[in-house]
């Protein structure tokens, strides 16, 4: 690794000013390493997840891409690099390695980049979803939580076997429909990526915000309904 | 700098290697005596020195009140987590127990992560020894599921022991790197690491050196000596039955049936059959014919245990048993043949087991010990936190910030304000677990953020929650007003506080040399009684009839000049002696042999004998 850093000593670190290198003073613009000196740099503040990895802010990822890119930065700022270089080099190095691996799992995952690209332009907090059941759905969920209440108390009161595989067998049928209702559902989403990133200015690239995050919300409800009926089924 | 060594510090064994330089190979260093294993026991003596390793565990048949093993499954633990444990082990605790273990040894009382020091030590002398230099720097392993509080304690125990941690590195995926797999271009990996105490299962990618933890679970509290419990207490039942002796009422006792329970495990693992042999003098001997499907039918129920993490790693890590390319097994429970079949029917193909179960963990050690020096560039870990992280939120609730088998450095960054006016602190609780509620997860520290007295809402502290290569949580905080870093001051829920180090560290530089020596002495005394027995029987064999008179005088000196270093207590005059001895019966030795041989060899034709 060309990174790695060859003395050992703590030494007095230079200016820390944005767009200079620490060590050699040289210009710098958001690369990770110098490109005179090749020490480590620090994270501008305005880093988002898309920049770290050298990207457009553009939700149709090449997913082969994005792992190689992954594992190149891992190889350069991985801790185990710095291991003899000084202390504030072995901060930076913590400190970017970790945003890395954040960065990696967000992105990685079609859902998740939707929901932090929604926090990054300011349609929805990161997290905050509505839980309500799509009106659409309503008749269905209401079977699905009357099964699950069924089992949950034929469970307590120690049912028996068939009445319980009877439920058990209804409740898995009940989740292969949402499971793919939630398939569907993440397609409409990847539908709406190349809107967004075809959508050149604001009102047309909100739009497409403001249905992603519809969609998003659907979508958590799904979820959370097949992973409870998923943790019911699986608990014993 | 100095070198670095990687530790292995297991439940029932620790082991220390090296990465030899020119080699790039890493190696596991024996003691004195040619052994790699040091058994985790500690036991302290009445004279007040503390014994390790394989003296200690001679100690437990004698004075088990005194002797401590197995105290991993007690690090990072409280008093509540083990409570239903401690009936089965010998040990006695103090007051003060609840968020610290802590064990009563004879007169004194110790932490787990001092006992794990002692353990420590000892193979940094071990290898302090070998390479005739101060050794100060190590990579040491813990299970792959160890939580912050274990994982820290652990760590613990290095400083205690007078180590610089580099590196905290998950068992099974040392055990990979040790496995040479690198060669592999592109690979799937299973690692089945089931131990004395733990077990772990892993899930890696291999890619052009590089070692990516998909997936990780595991249960620290499963491992070898839930089985060796288990026969002690069908062995001890019985018993009961048969004789009306409860071998449980001496603790003495009880450790030589597990002893004995243990060798008829290990026997199981070779053999069909085996005899449980037990003596208990008055009363006539218990002696158990044990079938090897007996033996599996009892222990099912342990193995099956180890089914449902592998299933759940599987299922986080999105891949099915089938599509692993390579599964391998560590940990020395893995040579019970069930294992290996539940193994091989789980995954759909032969697991490896070409290295030593017990050693590949520390070789593993040893390799990310050579990367961190520097010496090796073409291999990276990138290994994942095996628990969620997660802060309290209203209502006992956990609101997840890092989930599980994230990749590791991982942070989060939350914002805290307040809800009252000039309102001074705000408590954040941090918990690990899958866990809906704070109650069921596991409480990691507590701490107060200091805020300067403002309207509510007003103030906007980020709190950055990073879990660092170690898989331990580093908290640092920020006023974004102010761009003041604010001060946080992190209390564990189970551990040790800095003060308590650094006085345990003062502690055991006073019982280091004092230690070493007792240790030695009765390592040296337990040989020479062995040479002295063995002498004797050789002396009256027929044989030694033939014997030179003034060779039979010399042995004579030498048997009493070892006696004479025995009344004393410097362990290097007995060994010398003990070599003096060796020395002069060599003759003797040969004589037996070539007699055995004879007797051997009669009546066979020249052909037969292939020497």
């Amino acid at each position: 690794m060309t990174e790695k850093a060859t003395t050992g000593e703590k030494k007095a670190v230079g200016v820390r000013a944005p767009g200079i290198c620490w060590s050699c003073q040289a210009e710098v613009s958001g690369e990770h390493f110098c490109p005179a000196c090749d020490k480590i740099q620090p994270q501008p503040p305005d880093t988002d997840y898309f920049c770290f990895f050298g990207l457009d802010r553009k939700l149709a990822l090449d997913a082969a891409a994005l792992e190689r890119r992954f594992h190149d930065l891992s190889w350069k700022l991985h801790p185990d690099n710095f291991h003899a270089a000084s202390t504030y080099e072995q901060e930076l190095s913590l400190e970017k390695a970790a945003v890395l691996n954040d960065a990696y799992r967000t992105l990685r995952d079609p859902v998740a980049r939707v929901e932090y690209l929604l926090g990054l332009e300011g349609i929805r907090r990161e997290g905050e979803i509505k839980q309500q059941a799509p009106p659409d759905l309503l008749a269905e969920v209401f079977e699905l939580n009357e099964y699950l209440e069924e089992l949950r108390a034929a469970k307590r009161a120690g049912g028996e076997a068939r009445e319980m595989n009877e439920l058990r067998h209804r409740l898995e049928q009940a989740r292969e429909s949402f499971q793919q209702k939630l398939e569907c559902v993440l397609e409409e989403l990847t539908d709406q990526f190349s809107r967004f990133d075809a959508a050149p200015e604001s009102a047309a690239r909100k739009n497409a915000l403001q249905r992603m995050s519809e969609i998003l919300n659907r979508h958590s409800y799904i979820r959370n309904l097949v992973r409870n009926v998923s943790d019911e089924l699986e608990e014993e | 700098m100095g070198r670095i060594v990687g530790i292995d510090l297991g439940t029932t064994y620790s082991l220390v290697a090296y990465t030899d330089a020119a080699t790039r190979k890493p190696v596991c260093l024996a003691d004195e005596q040619g052994r790699t294993l040091l058994p985790s026991v500690v036991s302290l003596d009445p004279a007040g020195s503390v014994v390790v390793g394989w003296p200690a565990r001679e100690r437990l048949l004698r004075q088990a009140e005194r002797t401590v093993y197995s105290v991993k499954r007690l690090m990072g633990k409280g008093l509540e987590d083990v409570r239903e444990e401690l009936q089965l082990f010998p040990f006695r605790l103090a007051p003060g127990s609840e968020s610290v273990i802590r064990i009563q040894l004879g007169e004194k009382i110790f932490t787990p992560p001092e006992i794990s020091a002692f353990i420590l030590r000892e193979l940094k002398r071990r290898a302090e020894a070998f390479f005739s230099e101060e050794v100060s720097r190590a990579v040491i392993t813990v299970p792959a599921y160890f939580n912050d509080a274990q994982r820290q304690a652990t760590k613990d125990a290095g400083r205690i022991a007078g180590l610089e941690v580099e590196r905290l590195v998950n068992e099974p995926t040392a055990a990979s790197l040790a496995y040479g797999l690198d060669k592999h271009q592109r690979a799937l990996i299973g690692v089945y690491d089931f131990g004395g105490g733990t077990f772990d299962i892993s899930l890696l990618r291999l890619q052009e050196g590089l070692f990516e933890v998909l997936a990780t679970n595991g249960d620290t509290h499963l491992g070898g000596d839930d089985i060796d419990n288990l026969l002690a207490e069908k062995a001890r039942a019985e018993i009961h039955q048969q004789l009306k002796l409860d071998v449980a009422e001496n603790p003495e006792l009880y450790q030589s049936l597990r002893n004995a329970v243990i060798a008829a495990k290990h026997a199981l693992s070779a053999e069909e059959r085996t005899t449980l042999r037990f003596p208990l003098d008055a009363r006539g001997d218990y002696v158990r014919e044990l079938t090897r499907a007996e033996f599996e039918s009892w222990i099912e129920p342990i193995i099956e245990r180890t089914l449902g993490p592998a299933k759940r790693a599987l299922k986080d890590a999105g891949l099915k048993p089938e599509q692993m390319d390579e599964v391998v097994l560590v940990g020395g429970s893995t040579r019970i043949p069930l294992v290996r079949r539940r193994v091989e029917q789980l995954f759909r193909r032969r697991p490896h087991c070409e290295l030593n179960p017990d050693e590949v963990v520390a070789l593993g050690a040893a390799l990310q010990a050579n990367i961190l020096a520097g010496g090796v560039e073409d291999m990276l870990l990138l290994d994942v936190t095996p628990l969620s992280l997660g802060i309290e939120t209203l209502g006992g609730a956990v609101a997840k910030i890092i989930p599980r088998n994230s990749t590791i450095p991982a942070s989060a960054t939350e914002m805290f304000t307040t809800y009252a006016d000039n309102q001074t602190g705000v408590d954040i609780h941090v918990v690990q677990g899958e866990r809906e509620l704070v109650k069921d997860c596991r409480s990691l520290a507590r701490f107060t953020l200091k805020i300067p007295p403002q309207p509510a809402g007003l103030p906007r502290v980020e709190v950055k929650f990073l879990i660092d290569a170690d898989g331990l949580l580093q908290v640092t905080a920020r006023d974004i007003r102010t761009g003041q870093q604010a001060s946080v001051e992190v209390k564990p829920s189970y551990g040790l506080s800095d003060d308590e180090v650094e006085r345990m560290i003062l502690e055991s530089i006073e019982y280091a040399e004092a230690d070493f020596a007792a240790t030695q002495l009765i390592g040296a005394r337990n040989e020479a009684d062995a040479v002295l027995r063995a002498t004797a029987r050789a002396l009256a064999e027929p044989q030694a009839q033939e014997l030179a008179p003034e060779e039979r005088r010399e042995i004579e000196q030498a048997e009493a000049a070892l006696r004479q270093a025995l009344a004393g207590d410097d362990y290097r005059l007995i060994r010398e002696r003990i070599e003096a001895l060796n020395q002069a019966t060599h003759h003797l030795a040969e004589m037996l042999m070539n007699a055995a041989m004879q007797t051997a060899l009669k009546g066979k034709r020249a052909d037969e004998v292939n020497l």
